[in-house]
């Protein structure tokens, strides 16, 4: 630790760069891929539109293999056009790891929301009589 | 081979270096871009969930069945993987400038930038065009007051509930006022019939006739959401693209001047890059809520 | 092929060169626009200690009139016009001041203000960097707060008054502006601050977590960091996750309120008139707000467990124990706040079966919660304690987070909240829990790095009145709201007087309003002290006034910006060596000697 040391080198913060991919062959490949799962997206929704499907499980379960297909295209946009698949696999936990709090996300407010619609089928009714047959609040007047 | 270095030496702390061996520049935009998929995440799962709670949700392909020059056609799905396919081909000439700048080819750069840029406007230009398609359409629907009247996808009315049932057309077909009558006839006769120029000269009764006679299909009004997610989503959609091309725009500004041959690297093309592929990323999840499923 | 090594000199490092010699700074430069961690730390104590007083005093205005319901003060009409008729505090006025008492301290104080300071003066100084990763956009985040500040202090003295939704702003009182007088412009200006806020909360978060990832020194591995940098990475962590979605919540509600939407609003009566507003929930509101609601109570208690935690540590001379617990069991605590946001909500119709996910996740809580509690404990247990103030507001915390803690177990439980929801239970609780523990943590922090910020200690002696009666005065105002809360006292009334069967608190309502007020005192008490300390405090003589471990006292007492002098020291052993091999405490610069001991 020299006194003249120049300190600004002293903290330097090093990135080893990601060698130069010899060729764009990787990248061709990913847009294959990705415009292959758009085609047959496409093609799957379009027999919704049609109604190729016998029955509403159909329904569900086509729309169900879309999400599974658009969250490969997820992956491969994510992985190989953002490069995260050639980072530390520790950065890419730090990435993916967060979002799997989606997961419940998800499910907690889709359940709810389809609860929304069951209590308002069970109980809702005409709400415009209710409302107005009710008084003002009365939460002074109990017992 | 290079990366079994690059683990040893990412082992243990050193110091003086990032453990991921990326600047503090990238790694802060993941971290704003994992941030920015929550944002995109609670617009989309409110969305699910407001749609979760209908028992009646507008079915995508009714609406989105237009191609621009394609009169009359029903054309599920086409607009919108046009749409698709640019924001992948863009997202590609993204990766190829990346490409490009790590091998410090200042032309091939700037090559690369220009499409990206140009592919970022014609999917802004597709937006707007869609836009204003839903805005300006023209639909029959049975309004609150149980009238008929021909109005446009906002985001305060959805004219695409559930198909009215004949009688019940015939039903609100009397209780509709005459200045709405006739714009219901004129919309039917768009074909040219040489009757729509005098439409607002018929009296109630002859314009119920003409409708009635004319095969007229109308819906109850569907959930509003619907507009409002649309429109709100699909918005903050393209603000943020068209955020990336301002972004780009500065990129390839500050490539042609030579800023990042000065600085020996081109990160900050790969940065913006990152911003890019985000947004077509994000495009992935709104094309699968609102048209796909 | 090869790794090419890419060096980057990073912005933050340039200015080094300069910093000793020549480039005189002005005083813009210095104290305004000023770009170094220190000075915007500062920055955001001061405008949070300025928004702390606002707050509070409005906590007092409105226990004026729960206390007093029956009389008149006529100075309120000198002082708030309108707003205090005839010296009576209007209803409407009323449910503004609790609205903003709430926005203003869990926000602007103890989000801001506490992590704002914290995580800019710590971060650099413990992990041994030079400055932020970016202090542009660590500079940008305090000046969005200050417009977001300045746009909330605007909200105050407009026509119809601020927001008074109450500080979760549920619609539909938020999202329709005939709903109240706060729901017009003051409820407009409330979510553009807020949306600032976010922008100022989402640059700081990211400036935090990036700067700890890869500006620490050589040395300084994940684990050898001191635990207030673990509290505070956690804390950037939550809000850079959570935030967002508060934000697409607000623009929604925004739409709602100025485009018509229906996102939030359905089958809205007014005066036997349908809106035409259709198919929206409130309820989907109140997810949106309490998934960012709930994280948002840990953003606020981890830099105040982190803090004490080092605090302890040092003022007991023990290592903390078990540090990797502790930092185990804050990341545990990060993830759950994600999770169990809908024990807020057990009332608003949820699911019961989905309720009893939120119940169980709720309840999981109380494990890491519990595993930090014995770990404080422990680490007290037999050192050699120095009862320093700093010392004295950690215990404070520690004692304020079981109290309030324990009462969480009740809440959680859906059953147990569906009596106690929305009563005083409540209010009690989240007081104690993550409003005075994290002012605890906040004062133990400015106790503790006081010396460090300004070359002076605080006064002792208004210190340890500071201390004893705010601790004890904050018992004696939350303790009995318990009480309250089992009888069915609702929050959020403007009077009581008229319930028989509230009316026995009448006294007891008294009482919670004169202790307010006496600790309300007190703690402007304490802004005397600190304002009266930088600049006539006793000064510090040594780098190191507590005998600490961390990095920050290895520099001069007042650091120019670059913070270290020379080259930045290197790190060799964790923050806790204390009391090792008879020594009283090892600076984790210190080599490791071929003897030692292992712990």
């Amino acid at each position: 630790m020299s006194e003249h040391h120049d300190h600004t080198v002293s903290s330097p913060e090093i990135t080893f760069g990601h060698p130069p991919a010899e060729s764009t062959k990787r990248i061709w490949v990913v847009l294959g891929i990705l415009s292959i799962i758009t085609v047959i997206e496409l093609i799957l929704g379009l027999g919704i539109a049609r109604h190729w499907y016998p029955n509403d499980t159909w329904v569900l379960f086509v729309k169900g293999t879309v999400c599974i297909l658009s969250l490969a295209k997820a992956y491969y946009i994510v992985s190989e056009f953002m490069h995260l698949g050639s980072e530390i696999r520790n950065f890419i936990m730090t990435i993916v790891v967060p979002l799997l709090l989606f997961v419940w996300f998800i499910a907690a407010f889709l359940w709810d929301g389809n609860s929304w619609k069951n209590l308002r089928n069970k109980y809702g009714g005409e709400p415009a009589k209710q409302e107005q047959a009710a008084p003002a609040h009365q939460k002074g007047a109990k017992d | 081979m290079s990366t079994a270095v690059m683990h040893k030496e990412t082992k243990w702390w050193g110091g003086g270096r990032s453990p991921f061996n990326a600047s503090y520049g990238k790694v802060m935009m993941w971290y704003f871009l994992m941030s920015d998929a929550f944002t995109f995440g609670a617009f989309l799962i409110s969305y699910g969930t407001i749609r979760f709670s209908q028992n009646f949700w507008t079915d995508p392909n009714k609406v989105f069945n237009s191609f621009p020059g394609l009169h009359g056609m029903d054309l599920p799905l086409a607009f919108v993987s046009l749409m698709t396919f640019i924001l992948i081909a863009s997202s590609v000439t993204m990766v190829l400038a990346v490409h490009e700048g790590h091998k410090m080819n200042k032309k091939g750069v700037e090559k690369y930038m220009i499409l990206t840029i140009i592919g970022g406007f014609a999917f802004l230009a597709c937006q707007a065009w869609e836009w204003t398609h839903l805005l300006t359409g023209e639909h029959i629907a049975l309004l609150a007051n149980g009238t008929l009247d021909v109005v446009p996808t906002t985001v305060t009315l959805n004219p695409w509930g559930d198909q009215l049932s004949h009688d019940a057309m015939i039903a609100a077909l009397q209780t509709t006022p005459h200045d709405q009558l006739a714009a219901i006839a004129s919309t039917l006769h768009h074909g040219g019939d040489a009757a729509a120029h005098n439409v607002a000269d018929l009296s109630n009764a002859e314009l119920i006739n003409t409708i009635t006679k004319s095969g007229l299909h109308a819906n109850h009004t569907g959930p509003i959401a619907f507009g409002g997610y649309f429109f709100g989503i699909t918005g903050f959609h393209g603000f943020h693209v068209f955020s990336g091309v301002v972004i780009n725009v500065v990129m390839w500004i500050k490539t042609r001047l030579g800023h990042f041959d000065e600085r020996g690297h081109y990160e900050m093309i790969e940065k913006a890059g990152l911003y890019w592929h985000f947004v077509d990323l994000v495009w992935v999840f709104v094309f699968l809520c609102f048209y796909l499923i | 092929m090869s790794t090419s090594a890419v060096l980057h000199n990073a912005d933050v490092h340039t200015h080094d060169a300069h910093h000793e010699h020549h480039h005189h700074e002005t005083f813009i430069s210095k104290y305004v626009f000023s770009q170094d961690h220190k000075m915007i730390s500062k920055q955001f104590l001061i405008t949070g200690i300025i928004w702390a007083i606002i707050g509070g005093l409005f906590s007092v205005l409105f226990r004026l009139q729960l206390g007093y319901p029956d009389t008149t003060f006529p100075f309120l009409e000198d002082l708030l016009g309108h707003w205090a008729k005839g010296g009576k505090l209007q209803p409407e006025f009323y449910y503004a001041l609790v609205t903003m008492h709430g926005t203003i301290l869990v926000f602007f104080v103890l989000t801001a203000g506490l992590s704002g300071t914290f995580a800019n003066f710590l971060i650099p100084l413990q992990i041994g960097a030079r400055d932020m990763a970016s202090p542009m956009l660590n500079m940008l985040s305090y000046w969005f707060f200050f417009l977001a500040s300045i746009i909330m202090f605007a909200s105050l003295f407009v026509q119809t008054g601020p927001a008074s939704g109450g500080w979760t702003i549920y619609p539909p009182l938020s999202a329709l502006g005939d709903a109240s007088s706060g729901s017009k412009i003051g409820m407009d200006l409330w979510l553009v601050s807020m949306a600032m806020f976010i922008v100022s909360s989402l640059l700081g978060g990211l400036n935090y977590i990036s700067t700890i990832l890869n500006l620490r020194t050589k040395g300084m591995s994940m684990t050898r960091m001191p635990l207030t940098i673990w509290g505070l990475f956690f804390t950037a962590v939550l809000g850079v996750l959570s935030f967002p979605v508060l934000l697409s919540g607000a623009i929604l509600l925004l739409f709602d309120r100025n485009l018509g939407t229906s996102f939030y609003l359905s089958d809205i009566y007014i005066n036997g008139k349908i809106l035409p507003n259709e198919g929206g929930s409130a309820i989907l509101f109140q997810h949106l707000f309490w998934f960012l609601g709930h994280p948002e109570v840990y953003i606020i208690l981890l830099p105040a467990m982190s803090m004490s935690s080092e605090i302890i540590s040092v003022n007991s001379r023990k290592p903390i124990f078990g540090y990797m617990a502790m930092v185990g069991s804050m990341f545990a605590i990060a993830i759950l706040a994600f999770l169990v946001w809908a024990h807020h909500m057990f009332v608003t119709g949820l699911n019961p079966f989905l309720g009893a996910f939120f119940v169980l996740l709720t309840l999981l809580i109380a494990v890491p919660s519990a595993i930090k509690v014995f770990n404080w404990l422990t680490t007290i247990w037999r050192g050699s304690l120095r009862f320093t103030p700093a010392m004295l507001f950690a215990i404070g915390f520690v004692s304020m987070f079981i109290s309030g803690g324990l009462t969480g177990i009740f809440l959680g439980n859906s059953a147990l909240d569906i009596h106690l929801h929305d009563t005083y239970f409540v209010v009690a609780h989240f007081h104690i829990v993550m409003g005075v523990a994290s002012f605890f943590g906040m004062f133990a922090g400015v106790y503790h790095w006081f010396p460090k910020m300004y070359g002076r200690y605080l006064n002792n002696t208004m210190a340890y009145i500071h201390f004893w009666v705010t601790m004890v005065g904050a018992y004696l105002i939350f303790w009995p709201m318990h009480y309250q809360g089992f009888a069915g006292v609702p929050r959020r009334y403007y009077d009581f007087s008229m319930w028989e069967s509230f009316n026995q608190f009448g006294g007891l309502n008294e009482f919670i309003s004169f202790v307010a007020m006496i600790v309300f005192a007190v703690q402007l008490l304490f802004v005397f002290n600190f304002f009266y300390s930088i600049f006539k405090g006793r000064k510090v003589t040594t780098t190191n006034p507590w005998g600490a471990n961390t990095l920050e006292w290895t520099t001069p007492i007042r650091p120019g910006h670059g913070n270290w002098p020379g080259e930045i020291p290197e790190v060799h052993r964790g923050a806790y060596d204390y009391g090792k091999d008879g020594r009283e405490f090892i600076l984790q610069t210190e080599p490791v000697g071929e003897n030692e001991s292992h712990h």
